[in-house]
């Protein structure tokens, strides 16, 4: 079953099968006109039908044509705008479309950018795009149905965030934007020149660390935003798969730095490039193959494309090896073959790399761990611990550089001319100290962190300042890592002095919530196109501030018949802490009635007793029920028992005992009066001659007494301090590299 | 130069120390509901949330269901933190932790709930 936007899928896997095998042959003829012209038209051919095809994808989710599978599955008639748009990426098929749709584009920039190194760069560059292509025509947007149903299954209600809208394509620019460093560095080798790849690859490596960093970001503060867990990272594969190769890629673009000013590094460089390269295929193949299905919070499937990631992976592997094998002992090492100055930013750099590497390989063991343990026995993740226990030294050993690193020159140092600047590292770390120390210890390597991570924020808030003043341009480091320093502060008060506590909050009623006084004002429905949606206004006070919390409870109901629930929290941002109010539960009001008594009457025969209202006599037994017993049916005894209420009209009920082999039953009878209250038979007593019966009723014989619970919302309340300072932090390592990106991109 | 590489190999062997260490200690065992019940150690065991059972215990503030898993046998789980967001939109659950043979609860102290999302794909005619 063929259609247009399938069509134009092959069309443009053909495009650039061209494209790669004319670049390929550059390679020997460079002068061949013929071939220039085939390779660089039908690359802009693969454009045209890439675009052509996402517009075509576009077009059927606007235009509601469920016939397409991916349509149906994704969205929905109900959606507005800007959720239709973002159903285009929010499935595998059409992620993977988004993806090659970016790197379509950026192959544009490095076509006409590339000069000398075009053949080689693009035979490198078009080959991973074949590969992508591969993985679009095995896993196409544009499969078809045999019938359109009436609507779509719509978007998950989770990613109707404006942060999920951008959230996928910012990540796959990122991804596409690492695969450029990689065809650089192969061309290098290639090549033969192994320098002069370094500038114009290196503008791309910080577009591709300020791409997929703002992703990961984002993708954080979706996750503190909506999930309502209370956190922004925990350590799932899917987060990790982003996190490895942004890891790994800023390790290969401190080493380019390096080596474009001091010429060290050549072969670690390549080594780089190509891990960053090659984690992205192998995170691509953790968490979409299906291998990780029962240890990740996202459900993966296999859509048939985990043999085609291997074949990718080795693929690349080989040509890395090749290449780097046949040229490693003519590439130059160091240009001045100089004793290594311990004392200087060389070493800082080299450092801070090693550092992000160890990251990366040990945050992606980890991560790999049901891969490894099922080789050896029983697949098998690690918890969270390992990750933070692993990345605790780590990231202390970064602040420790980040520390008093920015301050150092290239070669030699004197120190006793920095010492004096060091002050203001110095002055971070005791103020980070105080503060830290103030709301408690939080244990050696917490303190050791924060105080370097305060000295961290000192040394390049210093150096920020002092280099905007002088040169705009060159402050992108010291604002970079002023955020990382702001970050890691940010995190260390948002997980060690966070605080949390579930309270319920019936309606009305003043509840004190972590020094807050918080009163629920009742619940609010309203119907939603698929379901309804929940308000839960809290009014919450805390001495002069008062406002207005309004969590909700969103619930769906699904074509596929299912219902489903989805929990907003309210955040309340605050500059020091943000509390955070976190549906957890919600009780509708329930009437019941009150103390409900229970009481047992022993009577003999013929006696009368008057309990509460009630005037009642034991008149005899009725064994017919134990005449007309069957086999293995157990015995049943009825009494008859006479019940006058308030003097009324004396009514004869008959509560009746079955004794069987697992155990006694007893029936109960509703006794005369308005009351819900009812007498059943407890016993026998066969040598008096007497029985017990069972009272259950309102303890005072009033006429019915109902309480109404009213309705109550039980809410997960927390403070996390920190969180203001985390996102700024954040925020200035993407506005470092946006101006590092803007410094270096070629005029 | 060559001190520099002895420094720097003593880091990454120390690293990597630590962290098959921890890889070590914190590996959670991917088991079924009999194993989990004979097992001392922490584990993981997914199934699905038993219709109707999933509630919230308010005196100790633990969230309590019933877990079966694909063979059918159940285990009454515990989770004591924050209730998951989309915990009423699961397919399935993992949950990590011990199991209780004196109270017969599986302790979880960690619950992957596993919700649709991009990376989600539905098999036709489902």
């Amino acid at each position: 079953m063929s259609n247009l936007g399938e069509i134009t899928i092959w069309l443009g896997l053909i495009s650039i099968g061209i494209s790669s095998g004319c670049y390929w042959v550059l390679n020997s003829r460079e002068d061949d006109t013929l071939a220039w012209n085939v390779a660089r038209y039908s690359f802009t051919g693969f454009v045209a039908f890439m675009t052509l095809a996402s517009i075509l994808l576009m077009f059927a989710i606007l235009k509601h044509e469920f016939i397409y599978s991916y349509v149906a599955n994704y969205s929905s008639r109900d959606l507005p705008l800007q959720y239709l748009i973002s159903s285009f990426w929010a499935g595998q098929e059409g992620s993977f479309l988004l993806w090659v749709l970016l790197g379509a584009w950026l192959g544009i920039f490095v076509m006409h950018k590339s000069g000398e190194m075009e053949p080689q760069v693009m035979t490198i560059y078009n080959l991973n795009n074949l590969f992508l292509m591969i993985l679009l025509i095995k896993q196409s947007p544009f499969k078809m149905l045999a019938a359109a149903p009436a609507d779509g299954q719509g978007l998950n209600m989770l990613l109707q965030d404006p942060w999920m809208v951008i959230h996928p394509p910012v990540v796959f620019l990122g991804y596409a934007a690492y695969t450029i460093p990689f065809a650089y560095a192969i061309a290098a080798l290639w090549r033969r020149e192994y320098d002069n790849w370094i500038r114009p690859a290196l503008p791309w490596t910080v577009f591709a660390f300020l791409s997929l960093g703002a992703g990961i970001i984002i993708g954080g503060y979706w996750s503190y935003k909506v999930l309502g867990w209370g956190g922004y990272w925990g350590w799932d594969p899917v987060e990790n798969a982003s996190l490895l190769p942004w890891l790994a890629g800023t390790a290969l673009m401190h080493g380019m730095i390096l080596q474009q000013s001091r010429r060290k590094l050549r072969k670690t460089n390549f080594v780089l490039a190509a891990f960053s390269f090659l984690l992205i295929i192998y995170c691509t193949f953790l968490t979409r193959s299906g291998i990780l299905a029962d240890f990740s919070v996202h459900s993966f499937q296999d859509l048939g494309i985990t043999g085609w990631l291997v074949l990718f992976m080795f693929v690349f592997i080989a040509i890395t090896l090749w290449f780097f094998v046949t040229r490693v002992r003519e590439i130059p090492v160091s240009d001045k073959g100089a004793a290594f100055i311990y004392f200087s930013r060389e070493f800082g750099f080299i450092g801070a790399m090693i550092i992000l590497c160890l990251s990366a390989i040990i945050t992606g063991v980890g991560t790999s761990a049901p891969l490894i343990t099922r080789v050896l026995d029983k697949a098998s993740k690690v918890s969270t611990e390992f990750y933070v226990e692993t990345n605790m030294p780590l990231a202390i050993l970064m602040v420790v550089l980040l520390s008093f690193v920015p301050l150092l020159a290239w070669g030699e140092n004197s120190f006793a001319k920095l010492s004096r600047k060091l002050i203001w590292a110095l002055v971070g770390a005791i103020v980070s100290g105080i503060i830290t120390l103030y709301h408690g210890y939080p244990g050696m390597a917490v303190l050791v962190l924060a105080l370097f991570a305060g000295a961290a924020v000192g040394m390049n808030l210093h150096l920020a300042i002092k280099l905007i003043r002088k040169k705009f341009t060159m402050s992108s480091g010291a604002i970079a890592h002023l955020g990382v320093g702001l970050m890691f502060v940010g995190i260390i008060a948002s997980s060690v002095y966070d605080r949390s506590e579930k309270v319920l909050l019936p309606q009305g009623k003043l509840e004190p919530a972590l020094g807050y006084e918080m009163k629920f004002n009742g619940p609010q429905f309203t119907r939603e196109p698929r379901g309804v949606r929940l308000d839960l206004p809290v009014d919450v006070k805390k001495g002069n501030t008062e406002f207005i919390a309004l969590p909700d409870i969103r619930s769906e109901n699904s074509p596929d018949g299912q219902g489903r629930r989805f929990s907003r929290p309210h955040i309340r941002r605050g500059l020091v802490s943000d509390l955070y109010i976190s549906p957890v539960d919600f009780q509708s009001a329930k009437e019941e009635s009150r103390s409900v008594d229970r009481k047992q009457l022993e009577l003999k025969k013929q006696q009368k007793i008057q309990f509460q209202d009630y005037e009642i006599t034991f008149v005899g037994f009725d064994i017919s029920g134990m005449m007309a017993q069957k086999e293995g049916q157990g015995v049943s005894v009825g009494a008859d028992v006479v019940v006058s209420y308030k003097g009324e009209d004396p009514l004869t009920l008959k509560p009746v005992l079955t004794m069987g082999k697992e155990g006694n039953t007893s029936s109960r009878v509703k006794l005369p009066g308005p009351a819900e209250a009812y007498l059943s038979l407890a016993r026998i007593e066969a040598s008096s001659g007497s029985i017990v019966l069972d009272y259950q009723g309102p303890a005072s014989g009033q006429d019915k007494i109902a309480q109404t619970t009213p309705p109550a919302f039980i809410a997960e309340v927390s403070t996390k301090p920190g969180m203001t300072v985390l996102w700024l932090g954040t925020f200035l390592i993407l506005l470092g590299s946006g101006i590092g990106v803007a410094r270096r991109w070629p005029k | 130069m060559k001190k520099s590489y002895v420094i720097g190999g003593v880091v990454i062997v120390l690293a990597m120390a630590m962290a098959m260490y921890s890889f070590k200690s914190t590996l959670t065992s991917y088991v079924s509901v009999s194993e989990a019940k004979a097992s001392n150690r922490p584990v993981q065991v997914a199934g699905l949330v038993v219709e109707g059972t999933d509630r919230y215990d308010l005196d100790s503030n633990n969230l309590l269901f019933t877990l079966r898993e694909d063979g059918g046998d159940e285990m009454k789980v515990e989770y004591d933190g924050p209730r998951p967001g989309n915990f009423d939109n699961v397919t399935k659950v993992v949950a990590i932790g011990k199991y209780e043979p004196k109270r017969k609860v599986f302790l979880a102290r960690e619950l992957l709930v596993k919700c649709p999302s991009k990376y989600e794909g539905r098999v036709q005619g489902e």
